[in-house]
């Protein structure tokens, strides 16, 4: 059995949820309660993870802590479709890690903005504020131009990829760091689709998505000139 | 600075068509408003404002379910098109009335993008001077920099034979800014694919920007591109142009943003929001109808206040409201009455006497009275210590405000009740107060030691005859002041003379606060009407010598009551059209002037026929 160490308003713990909700793995839950008590700087923990971060799980002798690497274990462990981590295709398997790479610089930037309004950190929040805004500007027009060429998902190809849920955890928690999503619309209908892959599950602070295609675009951009009404 | 005034009255662009995929909800804004825009089904856009009816939650995080946007914090749905609210859940009727609707803004599309306006009564603006025989828009892109700024820097840029991330630019520009919201750039010349030697001449049409202003700060950049047709150039050339403007309005963002840092922040647009009424938009009661009776609740104590007061206190037994732990009761406001079933069948009203704050029991004061029609009989002479009783919930018809600069309570007899859970209140919170008591005998001094204890001046009038009494009462309220505000219970006629005196001496309707121990009228039910029930969509009728509740109980139809005879309040039911007869002592005179509400237990109506918002 999977333990899992988690505090349930962590977006790096909710990255985890995720792909064992996805995969259907069952496991267990520790919770760790990060704020107010900072039970993961206790002596316990660090014996767990001695730099004193969640998420961490635990499988027989196993531990495994970040949670990136979790996401890698789980897809290779338990993915019997062999597509969220997509090791056969080095294109894929380099814009993967990519991807993951910039989900760390969202924890560094739209997820301590985050820490700074919820969690009362002592972090410049408007500095994190605008290297969010950066990055976001970057990824929804990366977006944008994956749906001209119908790639729905974070890497080009036809399904998601542990990307994906590396990058929606603190996209989607945006808004409690006092980052809008509104000059995002890529970005916006990128999160939909995610909520409506099979096996998400929702935390605080984040909304399901109605029942909907995972995603339609017509069939070109190229408009006929008569506009379709004018009052 | 753009003129705001104007622009409330032109089409702007809001998104890309694109941009609205089915099932999605998009964020926009325009001049400061936020507008949640969805494309339902069959098609329509719609473009409403960006709120929840209910609590002021976001549309745009809600659920577009091909007909109807459904709010995700408790559910309210609102229908494509009319924005009427179709649905609000635990409502008595399950339906609001079709009266309440969020507020729309008119949608089209045109030039592949979507428009919309606060009230535009003009033209979408026409690129007829360019090749529309077929239009791409680009991507939008957000600059936050206000609007009167952008359109020189994006020429210079454009003009100034910038490298792509594709090609070479050698096209020249020649512009046309119209108006302060749309620039033209006409194409000379051709742009190059450096990839490819041998210069497949990429297309290098004329673009049109349209200017967004999202609010003073910031703009939508919203492009198009002119005559470019994708079966002839192949889909790989037209996305490589579109990366190519793309990626070269994003460097012009970034030099505009850069070159406006040190500029003042402008003052913001604030948008008017048309706001529906408080009571459309709060959350209506639970399904429940008539003289309800939740709680079960244990005699714990019976005091002798005077030879003809006692208090009760109650405990609870068990409750059915989930949250509350065992033996904890749902908290009452200062001012708040239960209904108490008692053991000889009648429902009576009784203010709670508690102190702020106090969950552990229900106290109630009760004198004996000998024209009682029964219950304080039953109070005083039947009832032990250990009985067990059903109460409704608490339900507060009787508010106290908290802000008023001075607060005058005035009690008749056993009228104190509802003041003293008041006085409790203020006192505790260190608000001004002056309680008036008006008693027979001493011995109706009941809590005196506690009253006199109290920061407050505390009067008690002993013996006076009515005419001493009006004096009293007309030197109590010689002039209005403001932010005075008065509260008084007791016997109806004193009720009904200082409710005249207060009007004729100027005190406004809203500071003079009133609760009756019963109604001292004679009901007129000798009139004939019918009634429509805008949500549930019944029409009956209301016979002589029954209520409107009664006739709406018959039909299932759930309306909360508690006295029954338009004292308390609670039976209060919205009139949509026609003239109520108001015949309860509840309502102010100017809320019966209104018309907009009656109590279904007592009133009726002048008109042939009423519409209620039920
Ligand atoms: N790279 C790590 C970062 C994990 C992380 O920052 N976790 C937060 C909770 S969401 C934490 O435990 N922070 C405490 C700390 O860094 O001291 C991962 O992706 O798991
Ligand atoms: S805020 Fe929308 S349903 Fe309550």
């Amino acid at each position: 059995m999977i333990i899992l160490y988690d505090y349930e308003l962590s977006g790096n713990c909710y990255k985890v949820r995720l792909l064992l909700s996805m995969l259907n793995v069952s496991y267990e839950k520790k919770a760790i309660e990060f704020y107010p008590a900072a039970e993961h700087k206790t002596d316990a923990f660090l014996s767990i993870n001695a730099l004193g971060q969640l998420p961490v799980i635990q499988t027989g002798d196993l531990t495994i802590n970040d949670s990136h690497a979790i996401l890698v274990y789980l897809a290779r462990q338990y993915d019997k479709s062999d597509t969220w981590f997509p090791i056969s295709d080095p294109v894929r398997l380099a814009q993967v890690t990519q991807w993951m790479c910039f989900a760390d610089s969202l924890t560094s930037s739209a997820s301590s903005a985050r820490l700074v309004n919820g969690f009362f950190y002592d972090l410049d929040g408007e500095a994190c504020r605008q290297e969010a805004h950066r990055l976001f500007r970057i990824f929804d027009e990366h977006l944008w131009f994956n749906e001209r060429e119908d790639h729905l998902w974070v890497v080009p190809g036809k399904t998601p990829t542990i990307a994906d849920l590396a990058c929606f955890a603190y996209v989607v928690l945006s808004e409690e760091g006092g980052i809008s999503r509104m000059d995002y619309p890529a970005i916006r209908r990128w999160t939909d689709r995610v909520k409506r892959l099979a096996g998400f599950v929702v935390m605080p602070g984040v909304f399901p998505a109605g029942p909907g295609p995972v995603h339609v675009l017509p069939a070109n951009d190229t408009f006929p000139s008569a506009g379709t009404a004018e009052a | 600075m753009i003129d705001l005034e104007a622009a409330r009255y032109r089409w702007h662009p809001v998104a890309s068509s694109t941009d609205l995929v089915p099932r999605h909800v998009f964020q926009a804004q325009l001049l400061g408003r936020e507008m949640a825009l969805w494309r339902a089904d069959d098609g329509n856009v719609n473009a409403w404002e960006n709120r929840c009816l209910h609590r002021g939650v976001r549309l745009s995080i809600g659920i577009n379910d091909g007909r109807e946007l459904v709010c995700q914090y408790h559910g309210w749905r609102y229908a494509n098109r009319t924005a009427g609210c179709t649905y609000i859940p635990a409502h008595p009727a399950d339906a609001p009335a079709r009266t309440i609707c969020n507020n729309t803004y008119p949608a089209v599309e045109k030039h592949g993008l979507i428009w919309s306006g606060e009230k535009p009564d003009g033209q979408i603006p026409s690129l007829d001077v360019l090749d529309t025989t077929s239009i791409t828009p680009l991507r939008g892109v957000t600059i936050n920099v206000p609007l009167e700024n952008i359109a020189l820097p994006l020429i210079d840029y454009y003009s100034s034979g910038q490298r792509g991330a594709s090609g070479d630019s050698v096209v020249h520009y020649g512009a046309d800014t119209p108006d302060p919201f749309l620039l033209i750039l006409h194409a000379h010349g051709h742009l190059h694919t450096s990839a490819n030697a041998q210069a497949v001449d990429t297309p290098t049409p004329d673009i049109a920007f349209f200017f967004q202003p999202l609010d003073a700060a910031r703009t939508a950049v919203r492009g198009v591109l002119c005559g470019v047709d994708e079966h002839n150039i192949g889909s790989a050339a037209l996305i490589a142009l579109l990366k190519q403007h793309s990626f070269m309005l994003c460097r012009a963002r970034d030099i505009i943003e850069s070159g406006h840092r040190d500029k003042p922040v402008p003052t913001p647009w604030t948008p008017y929001i048309p706001k529906v009424s408080d009571r459309h938009a709060s959350m209506p009661p639970l399904t429940s109808a008539g003289q309800q009776a939740k709680l079960r609740v244990r005699l714990s104590a019976i005091e002798n206040l005077s030879p003809s007061v006692k208090t009760f206190r109650f405990q609870a037994l068990n409750t059915q409201i989930e949250s509350a732990a065992p033996s904890v009761l749902p908290v009452a406001q200062p001012g708040a009455h239960i209904d108490i079933h008692l053991p000889n069948g009648l429902v009576r009203q009784y203010s709670l006497i508690n102190g702020p704050g106090q969950t552990d029991h229900y106290a109630i004061a009760v004198k004996r009275l000998d024209d009682s029609t029964g219950g304080s009989h039953a109070l005083h002479d039947s009832l032990k210590v250990g009985d067990v009783l059903a109460t409704s919930v608490p339900r507060n018809n009787f508010t106290l405000r908290r802000d008023a600069e001075h607060t005058h309570l005035i009690a008749g007899g056993i009228g104190l009740t509802p003041l003293l859970s008041m006085a409790r209140a203020l006192d505790h919170s260190n608000l001004p107060f002056t309680l008036h008591h008006f008693i027979a005998t001493e011995t109706d001094a009941i809590n005196r030691a506690e009253l006199e204890n109290m920061s407050a001046a505390v009067h008690w009038h002993v013996g006076q005859d009515v005419q001493q009494t009006q004096d009293t009462l007309s030197a109590l309220l010689d002039a209005p002041t403001e932010h005075h505000h008065v509260y008084i219970c007791g016997p109806g006629a004193m009720l009904g003379f200082t409710r005249e005196t207060a009007a004729t001496r100027g005190w406004a309707d809203e500071s003079i606060h009133f609760e009756y121990f019963k109604n001292p009228d004679v009901v007129d039910d000798s009139s004939e009407f019918n009634v429509e029930l805008a949500r549930s969509g019944l029409s009956l009728q209301v016979p002589a010598g029954k209520s409107l509740l009664s006739v709406l109980r018959e039909h299932n139809v759930g309306v909360q009551s508690s006295c029954e005879q338009g004292a308390c309040g609670t039976c209060r039911v919205e009139v949509l059209e026609g003239e109520p007869d108001h015949q309860d002592v509840y309502l102010s005179d100017t809320e019966k002037a209104q018309g907009n509400c009656l109590m279904s237990c007592v009133s009726r109506a002048r008109s042939k026929r009423l519409v209620l918002d039920l």
